[in-house]
């Protein structure tokens, strides 16, 4: 049986108690204030002050001191350890950092869809055939559409289409849209990566589901002679945000695969392996989509002609492609990523 | 990086690089729901001035410009871009900042990884977009109330805490991440014995009593819970130990719960010089 050391607990206490009150106020300022705020001289007592509370918590706990120091002391380590072992690198300025991060993380999107590149290609295959098979049915029997997407939704939709763009949409109005569009898409786009969890079939049911609304919709539309009109509309937005949300879906198709087929590694294993890469492409996506919901809001439905909305839609379709291929192979971004 | 075999408790160890081991508590659900329900009740508290504020606004905007509707529509979607982001960018963003929302701070929750570090963004933003998958079978039911308040009914994440060690719901397995409940950094006070020791009682005491860790320990949080317990509970959870701590000590004491604290007392602070006269205790107690 061990004996308290020679120095008792309190007289022990007594002796450290300043070190320990000064770690617990340093630590609360840091967490309260950020590591930017404190003085340098601050900041060199912290590494200090925890590897000596360390130090005490082992002897708190070899000898036998009472529970309540012991835990105070458990309580004070974990908090300098928080602080400690929490802190980001340093960074020397940051107007830099903040252009390094942005250029790391345009390198590092494309990339990460590109490592995943199945799961993409399978997510743009089930939205794009079921897409398919939207479209023509509902050109080959409009009443098709109603079975997708509810005939109080379609009606005044193709009659807005049928209108045309020539007043443009008032300014209030499309900030509403915008906001409208931010909340809904992007929702969809991270439900849709989140549910790929379920082993894909979460993200397979969004990507299907969206597919054929849009193609039934689309012929719809083009059935009651709005075609021009509303391919007109989605062109100039269309491939940001179907594509986003495909990345997105095939961000949950990866998360969900991970689990199905873990190699050598557990299943969670597998999954927290596969984190990294989809975080990215989901932020990617959620970016592409803010775009698109200006776009959307801003300009699709604005009196521009059409001609013009529909040779920015193309082009932005190439950019939006070439990005996704072939941005980031190079040696220079791969020091960054 | 896994937390070590231990008993079964709450508890998580932590190996800090200094070779010290200290515990983290995981919080349970229950907590968790309240932080939760702490946090939706604030966001949408906040949306519910907001769009009264809009409003107002834009009535007040009618009057000079007669322009009310474009007013509105523009406060509308500023609003709705709020609500995307209590939805989905709120608590990702303070627990990247804090370690935890408001709600959680309230709760005295925050998140860490397993190794007990401070989470990041990316982890941060994983663990809440994976709310929706945490709130199934109620996300795909879909419909407004549905996508604001599933969190709630989310029998997924408590499927999902009850299979694990940490209570981690999907979000936590995947982000690498678990709940804690902080601990006050504050110090208890020393035991004391009150009232002191007697004539009677001193004779009977023996001079050394060397208690071990664990029996020091079961004693000590007997002794500081006391006041807290009534009187019957507390006898009859003395007189599952004191009978055998009497029979070693050799000592009797007509009530069990005094002997505990006379041998703790002696245990304690007996027979060191720097120890204060243990009567003078920071917690007194009958």
């Amino acid at each position: 049986m061990i004996r308290a050391s020679a120095v008792t607990e309190l007289a022990f206490a007594a002796r450290r108690q300043k070190d320990w009150e000064e770690l617990g106020t340093l630590a609360r300022k840091i967490a309260s204030l950020g590591l930017r705020r404190i003085a340098p001289s601050e900041i060199a007592r912290v590494p200090v002050l925890y590897r000596d509370v360390c130090a005490d918590l082992a002897r708190a706990q070899a000898a036998r001191y009472s529970a309540p120091l012991v835990e105070y002391l458990q309580g004070l380590t974990a908090t300098g350890h928080a602080v400690l072992y929490g802190a980001h690198a340093a960074r020397t300025s940051r107007r830099d950092a903040g252009t390094r991060s942005l250029r790391a993380a345009l390198f590092a999107f494309p990339r990460a869809v590109r490592r995943h590149k199945w799961a993409a290609f399978i997510a743009l295959a089930l939205f794009v055939l079921p897409f398919i098979v939207g479209l023509i049915g509902a050109l080959r029997d409009p009443d098709f559409a109603f079975r997708i997407v509810p005939e109080s939704t379609l009606r005044p939709l193709t009659e807005a289409y049928r209108a045309g763009f020539d007043e443009g949409r008032a300014v209030g109005q499309d900030a509403m849209m915008a906001g409208f569009y931010v909340n809904n898409n992007v929702g969809i786009a991270l439900r849709c990566f989140a549910l790929g969890i379920t082993g894909g079939i979460g993200s397979a049911f969004y990507l299907v589901e969206n597919g054929l609304a849009i193609g039934a919709t689309l012929g719809y539309v083009a059935s009651h002679g709005a075609g021009d009109n509303i391919v007109t509309f989605i062109v100039g937005h269309g491939s940001l945000e179907l594509g986003a949300i495909i990345l997105a879906g095939g961000a949950g198709l990866a998360m969900g695969w991970s689990i199905i087929a873990p190699g050598e590694r557990t299943r969670l294993a597998s999954l927290q392996s596969v984190a990294r890469d989809v975080v990215t492409i989901v932020f990617g996506a959620a970016a592409m989509l803010l775009m698109a919901a200006a776009i959307e809001g801003f300009w699709s439905g604005s009196s521009v002609p059409a001609v013009v909305k529909r040779g920015v839609g193309i082009t932005m379709f190439a950019l939006v492609l070439a990005y996704v291929l072939f941005v980031g192979r190079g040696k220079e971004a791969r020091k960054w990523t | 990086m896994r937390a070590m075999p231990a008993p079964l408790d709450t508890d998580v160890a932590i190996e800090t690089p200094e070779h010290i081991v200290f515990h983290h508590r995981v919080a349970g659900p229950a907590r968790r729901l309240l932080a939760y329900a702490l946090d939706l009740l604030l966001c949408y508290g906040a949306l519910f001035v907001l769009l009264l504020v809009i409003v107002l606004a834009s009535a007040g905007a009618a009057g000079v410009t007669g322009a009310f509707d474009s007013a509105l529509g523009a406060g509308i979607g500023l609003w709705l871009v709020m609500l995307f982001a209590t939805q989905w960018v709120y608590f990702a963003l303070l627990e990247a900042w804090r370690g935890a929302t408001p709600g959680k701070r309230a709760l005295g929750l925050r998140v860490v990884t397993l190794e007990g570090r401070p989470i990041g963004f990316r982890a941060a933003a994983l663990r809440n977009i994976l709310r929706a998958a945490d709130s199934l079978p109620i996300t795909v039911a879909g419909g407004a109330m549905a996508s604001l308040f599933g969190g709630l009914a989310s029998v997924t994440a408590g499927a999902s805490m009850m299979l694990t060690t940490r209570f981690q719901r999907l979000g936590d397995l995947v982000a690498g991440t678990m709940v804690i409940v902080d601990r006050d950094v504050v110090r208890g006070g020393p035991l004391g014995l009150w009232p002191p020791a007697g004539p009677e009682e001193q004779a009977t005491l023996p001079d050394v009593v060397t208690l071990d860790a664990d029996e020091r320990h079961a004693i000590e949080l007997f002794l500081r819970r006391r006041p807290r317990l009534g009187r019957a509970r507390e006898h009859e959870l003395a007189a599952m130990i004191a009978p055998k701590l009497a029979a070693r000590f050799g000592v009797r004491h007509a009530d069990p719960s005094r002997l505990l604290a006379l041998l703790y007392d002696r245990a304690a602070n007996a027979g060191r010089s720097e120890a204060p006269p243990s009567s003078r205790g920071a917690e007194s107690w009958r």
